[in-house]
């Protein structure tokens, strides 16, 4: 986890497509140390360094439908414009 | 029995939510059981007894929860309850078909150095999804006993309990698997358990240091209170661990303690067959689809309600005769004085009323939201209406009780318990309160639809959900905090276990009762007294500067509104009692624009007795009282506005 300061191309989880993978390099925008939602982001199993596959997003900018960990989860975008992740080429 | 020979056991289920912890706990307890709530909170707790091998056995369910630190109160309240109460033995319930994630959870329990046994869960749905699962090597991974279940089927329950008491008999394990960390973390885990092994605390040594390099709020308080320098130098520690990795440290450990469970699940689980679209995923897709999953949700709401009020009218009905059948009988017994009419009029009314509102509409109601809760489509349905909630500053969960409030809005206010943090209770509980329940529709429906048409009936129906949309908008604004946005499971789509359904629904009805029944009955005595005392057209008069003045309505209309604080359709009814018809057309001084304005008020003038009772039960009094203050005045203000707009149209 030692790569912060590389020059990769990490974008916000909402600018995925349907379809689409990407592994989370961060979550931005917690409180404090990183308690709270970020916290509770990572105890569903979205570390740094996880492969998330966006499957769809409801419609009008509604959630995201994620997979991670093989479980399926239904995130509020306000919560996937916060996690940041690298495409998958 | 000889009640000193039996051995007393205490065990606890754990695990994440609709794992099939509460279906195991059925099978567990069968009838006995007892659902309440943890001391002091809005968390239900659940607890059974059962008889076995000689043991009374207590076993209380604990709360679905994903992870064992401060994100919410039933994380506190679980890992409190093992560490301080330490139950014999803890059943972690495991979903064999989301290994990983649910091995987060056992690697946490194992942390509390709790003696635990593994039920793995939904093997079922497991091996349709094309996963294997090799029980021995998990076991051996993990040192702790582990036992394959279907607990929808009862598979393997007896097996489970077997090899929990046989855990406990064979006494403490020695050498338990533990999730070891990276190298720099095992280090300063180890620097700090050496400061605080001689501390007493609750939680063992291994735990206090974990949770300290996390930054657990709970656990560096109590620390703190015992000794600053300890968390101080935690804190140190923590920012080195982010220094090497570049993460937070809570981050680092919560990373790795996901690596250790997805090597474990990795290393015992076996995908074979090339997994093809199941059935539940078929459904979810169409379930969740941009178009057909609202398609779909209009028509099983329309259906649900449909159903409901057709089913509730009539059983409704059929008890109000039963009841009534028996009032001659009850005149002959008491006689027809004072008493005879207090009694009947007071109580036995408010008993009917009660029971015509809590099972015709209520029960229904309950089973089949347990029903789709327990299936999955209720986090489908929270999942396409995310947005729309979202504008008024909560998440798509809180459609669920406000979807409760248009049957009935002391189960809504109750329901609002699954929103995470207090605050977005209480703006859900407050949206709800505004919802039109069952009875406002017969207000709605009866007057308005039946004297006007149907097409106004649908259009007061629009006005109210905007008002509603409007106000939910405004107590977001206002009430102060951080909105929480939707993270939530959509677990696979499976047939809901039938008798855990009617058992939950069964404590939610009684629930009702209590909360409601009381309530109710003092209301009707009180209504009944001032009847007979002659105190209801003073009270009419009193209130007419703004029934009569500021409303524009009858004067009688202000002994109607007081009725129907104790069920809102009483408005209707007691105004065709007062009138001596049903024909409110004929009626002069209540045209089209009074029928409207009436409703309107009706609709919101105050949440019902029963449901400040609920939001008294869950918020405390102050603020119940504050949202039933809030609503009178609302009404007031809405009424007399919409009357002066109304007459300037007309």
């Amino acid at each position: 986890m030692k790569r912060r300061n590389s020059k990769r191309h990490e974008v916000p989880l909402t600018a995925l497509r349907a379809g689409e993978a990407g592994t989370v390099t961060s979550i931005r925008g917690g409180h404090g140390r990183g308690w709270g939602f970020g916290k509770r982001l990572m105890d569903m199993g979205l570390t740094p360094g996880t492969r998330v596959t966006v499957v769809k997003s409801a419609p009008f900018h509604g959630p995201l439908e994620i997979l991670v960990r093989g479980s399926r989860l239904a995130l509020g975008r306000g919560m996937a414009e916060r996690i940041f992740v690298e495409i998958e080429k | 029995m000889n009640k000193k020979k039996q051995k007393k056991l205490l065990i606890a289920l754990a695990g994440n939510a609709n794992v099939g912890k509460s279906v195991i706990f059925n099978h567990l307890t069968g009838l006995h059981q007892h659902i309440g709530n943890w001391p002091g909170k809005t968390v239900e707790r659940a607890e059974g007894t059962l008889h076995f091998r000689g043991y009374t056995i207590d076993i209380v369910d604990l709360p679905g929860i994903y992870s064992l630190s401060t994100y919410s109160l039933e994380e506190l309240i679980s890992r409190k309850y093992i560490a301080v109460e330490r139950p014999d033995i803890v059943i972690n319930v495991v979903d064999a078909s989301v290994l990983e994630r649910n091995l987060f959870f056992t690697l946490q329990l194992m942390e509390l150095e709790t003696p635990m046994v593994i039920a793995l869960n939904q093997m079922d749905m497991a091996k349709r999804k094309g996963i294997q699962i090799d029980i021995e090597k998990l076991e051996k991974l993990l040192g702790i006993p582990v036992m394959p279940t279907v607990a929808i089927k009862g598979v393997g329950i007896a097996k489970l309990l077997e090899k929990a008491i046989e855990t406990i008999e064979k006494g403490p394990v020695k050498k338990r698997a533990q999730a070891r960390y990276g190298e720099e973390v095992e280090e300063k885990i180890g620097k700090l358990i050496e400061i605080i092994k001689n501390v007493q605390f609750f939680y063992p040594p291994r735990y206090v240091a974990i949770k300290l390099l996390e930054g657990d709020e709970e656990i560096e308080r109590e620390i703190r209170r015992i000794d600053p320098q300890i968390v101080s130098t935690a804190k140190k520690l923590a920012d080195e661990i982010e220094n090497i990795h570049g993460h937070a440290c809570s981050t680092v450990i919560t990373s790795e303690r996901y690596e250790v469970a997805g090597c474990i699940a990795r290393a015992a689980q076996k995908l074979v067959s090339p997994i093809k679209p199941t059935l539940g995923e078929r459904l979810h897709n169409l379930t969740t689809h941009k178009i057909m999953g609202y398609a779909i949700l209009a028509f099983s709401l329309l259906l649900i309600f449909y159903s409901i009020f057709t089913f509730g009218d009539y059983t409704s009905g059929l008890l109000s005769d039963l009841f009534y059948g028996l009032e001659p009988l009850f005149a002959s017994a008491f006689g027809t004085g004072i008493v005879g009419n207090l009694i009947w009029g007071g109580i036995i009314e408010g008993i009917i009323a009660g029971v015509t509102i809590a099972l015709p509409y209520i029960i229904p109601f309950y089973v089949i939201l347990y029903f789709l809760e327990d299936s999955g489509y209720l986090s489908r349905i929270a999942f396409l209406m995310d947005k729309v909630m979202h504008k008024m500053g909560l998440h798509g969960k809180a459609f669920i009780p406000v979807m409760l409030g248009f049957g009935c809005n002391v189960p809504a206010c109750l329901g609002c318990r699954i929103m995470e943090t207090q605050r977005e209770r209480l703006l859900a509980a407050f949206v709800t309160t505004l919802v039109p329940c069952a009875a406002c529709t017969v207000i709605i429906l009866g007057l308005v639809g039946e004297f006007l048409g149907i097409q106004w009936a649908l259009v007061l129906y629009v006005v109210d959900l905007l008002i509603i949309f409007a106000l939910g908008r405004l107590a977001f604004k206002v009430v102060p905090g951080e909105s929480t946005a939707l993270i939530m499971e959509m677990h696979d789509y499976r047939w809901p276990h039938l008798k855990t359904v009617l058992k939950q629904t069964w404590f939610r009805v009684a629930e009702f009762i209590k909360i409601a029944f009381p309530l109710i009955i003092v209301g009707s005595l009180v209504l009944k007294l001032a009847e007979v005392f002659g105190l209801l057209e003073p009270i009419a008069t009193v209130l007419s500067p703004i029934t009569v003045t500021w409303l524009g309505l009858p004067a009688i209309i202000g002994i109607t509104l007081i009725f129907g604080v104790l069920r809102k359709e009483l408005t209707l009814v007691m105004l065709a009692t007062l009138l001596g018809t049903t024909n409110f057309a004929e009626v002069p001084g209540f045209g089209p624009v009074q029928m409207v304005v009436f409703t309107l008020v009706a609709m919101f003038y105050i949440p019902c007795i029963a449901t400040i009772a609920a939001l008294v039960k869950e918020f405390g009094w102050k603020k119940a009282l504050f949202i039933t203050v809030f609503e009178i005045a609302f009404a007031i203000v809405l009424g007399g506005v919409a009357l002066r707009l109304l007459t300037l149209v007309t």
